[in-house]
């Protein structure tokens, strides 16, 4: 077979381009441990208390160690259920020292929603009978806004609250 | 004798190996931007 050899060399591009790419997900995947944000974990939605992290006195941010936290949330239309203060008014905000690694672990009970904590790589969707989870190194200070990114009714752009990492 | 033969031979290769020149820069420009977009993108996922 005769190939120019232009086409030589765009064909090595091509398929050296698809190697490397499929080696970067590989690594990605199976040494990294990249999975979906909601890989199979579930939940029944009728009864999210029965699992500890949604039990209402564990909503909202826990400290596990020094600088690990855990922060488990429950979306509901149309609210983000982050615990209650002291005084028994609902969360809102929540602060966390930069730096710090944290787990978001976020379901709901009614329809699906999304869980993007806006300018970082917390981004997931959120459905009924599964436990949706990501972990990551909160590097950047600032306030981040958490919002729902899947139109989940009429009261969807009502969804918000707000992460702020500080120094 | 020799200097036809030459130019014979050369007339004959451009006859058969068709002008790739455009399609190959076009090939390079699409990998070009598949590339740069791949880096943007992995590059903002590492910021974040």
């Amino acid at each position: 077979m005769h190939l120019h050899k232009y086409e030589k060399i765009w064909l090595t591009f091509g398929i050296g381009s698809l190697v490397i790419f499929l080696v970067v997900l590989a690594f990605g995947a199976f040494w990294q441990g990249t999975h979906p944000q909601s890989h199979g974990v579930t939940i029944d939605p009728e009864n999210i208390e029965a699992n500890d992290a949604f039990k209402p006195e564990n909503l909202g941010i826990t400290k596990v160690s020094d600088d690990k936290y855990i922060v488990n949330i429950v979306a509901t239309a149309f609210n983000y259920n982050l615990g209650v203060d002291e005084e028994g008014k609902p969360v809102k905000d929540i602060r966390i020292p930069k730096g710090s690694t944290v787990l978001f672990q976020v379901t709901t009970k009614d329809v699906v929603h999304g869980f993007n904590v806006a300018g970082t790589n917390i981004n997931m969707m959120v459905e009924p009978g599964y436990i949706s989870s990501y972990e990551t190194v909160l590097d950047n200070t600032g306030e981040f806004t958490i919002v729902c990114n899947e139109y989940c009714g009429v009261g969807h752009h009502l969804m918000f609250a707000t992460v702020e990492v500080y120094e | 004798m020799g200097n036809v033969q030459e130019r014979k031979t050369k007339s004959d290769t451009e006859k058969n190996e068709p002008d790739l020149k455009g399609t190959f820069i076009s090939v390079m420009l699409v990998g070009v931007f598949l590339i740069v977009s791949w880096v943007g993108i992995y590059t903002l996922f590492m910021v974040r």
